[in-house]
């Protein structure tokens, strides 16, 4: 059996390693009772910046062509502002 | 589009990726449409479940407790696990090992059944304590976002199941290995809205 490039999978295992951080991050939050506008920014920004990390890296659209990278960004950018503007208007 | 434009829009996009150096989405063009458009839809149910619990701030808070949030961090990790297997894989088949393709595949499709069980343990702790669609708001939003998630999540891993079976067949190689990555796009996308469906649902206050 062919063995595979451990070079090849160091950038993953990282990234992998990274969003569980996150996730773990996400979850003692959520255990701590934090409520908040600052901590309702922070965990929508975790989110956003776990979901663009699964795009870029998993998905692997960084070596794509800037319109799908623009598309993911744009996701982010408006669905993220749309949650953050609906939860800051329940905290006005 | 005649045989002739196809064929010039392909050399077209062969000479933009020698000269950039970047290349088009990974796996089947056709899948990616659907997976901007399932993005579309859990992006309005995201923002409706946001600003309908604008109105109802109590209530979402009230009915947000009796969700179990290690549940829910436990899947988050199973599926962030299962989209590092599937990168593994799509790597193994770029390099020519099937083999090891296929097993980190089964991996990631064994870890789809784990984050299956866990979400019907869930749903059955809530049919059991009376809680329907129709109880309130918060739960129209909770089980009909998660069972949607959750009917990808088994499509998910019928797709996975497919490319795992013709992976131990020879079916693909070093040099095709766009049905690997179409799946595996797929499943990242699962991936990827359960991470905004998390924290939105279970979490954020």
């Amino acid at each position: 059996m062919k063995q595979a490039n451990p070079q090849s999978n160091i950038g993953a295992t990282v990234i992998w390693l990274i969003l569980v951080v996150l996730t773990l991050t996400t979850w003692r939050i959520g255990e701590a009772g934090m409520v908040g506008k600052s901590t309702m920014l922070l965990l929508l920004f975790i989110a956003m910046i776990k979901s663009q990390i699964v795009a870029n890296y998993f998905m692997a659209l960084r070596h794509t062509r800037l319109i799908w990278r623009a598309i993911m960004f744009g996701y982010f950018v408006i669905v993220g502002g749309l949650i953050a503007f609906a939860y800051l208007i329940s905290l006005a | 589009m005649d045989a002739q434009s196809t064929h010039i829009s392909l050399v077209e996009m062969s000479n933009y990726q020698l000269a950039t150096g970047k290349k088009n989405l990974p796996g089947d063009f056709a899948l990616w449409i659907f997976i901007f458009a399932e993005m579309l839809v859990f992006g309005v149910l995201f923002v409706a479940y946001a600003f309908t619990r604008a109105y109802h701030v109590e209530l979402f808070n009230e009915s947000q407790l009796t969700l179990s949030r290690t549940s829910g961090a436990i899947n988050t990790l199973v599926l962030i696990t299962s989209s590092y297997f599937v990168v593994r894989g799509v790597t193994a088949i770029k390099q020519g090992l099937s083999k090891q393709c296929a097993y980190w595949l089964t991996g990631a499709f064994l870890l789809g059944g784990i984050f299956i069980s866990i979400k019907l343990v869930e749903f059955h702790a809530k049919y059991a304590a009376d809680i329907s669609m129709s109880t309130n708001a918060f739960y129209m939003f909770y089980l009909s976002l998660t069972f949607f998630h959750f009917m990808h999540v088994l499509m998910g891993m019928i797709i996975l199941a497919f490319i795992i079976v013709k992976v131990r067949r020879g079916g693909y190689s070093a040099q095709d290995y766009v049905g690997v990555e179409t799946g595996a796009s797929f499943w990242h996308m699962v991936d990827f809205l359960w991470i905004i469906l998390f924290p939105l649902v279970y979490i954020i206050r």
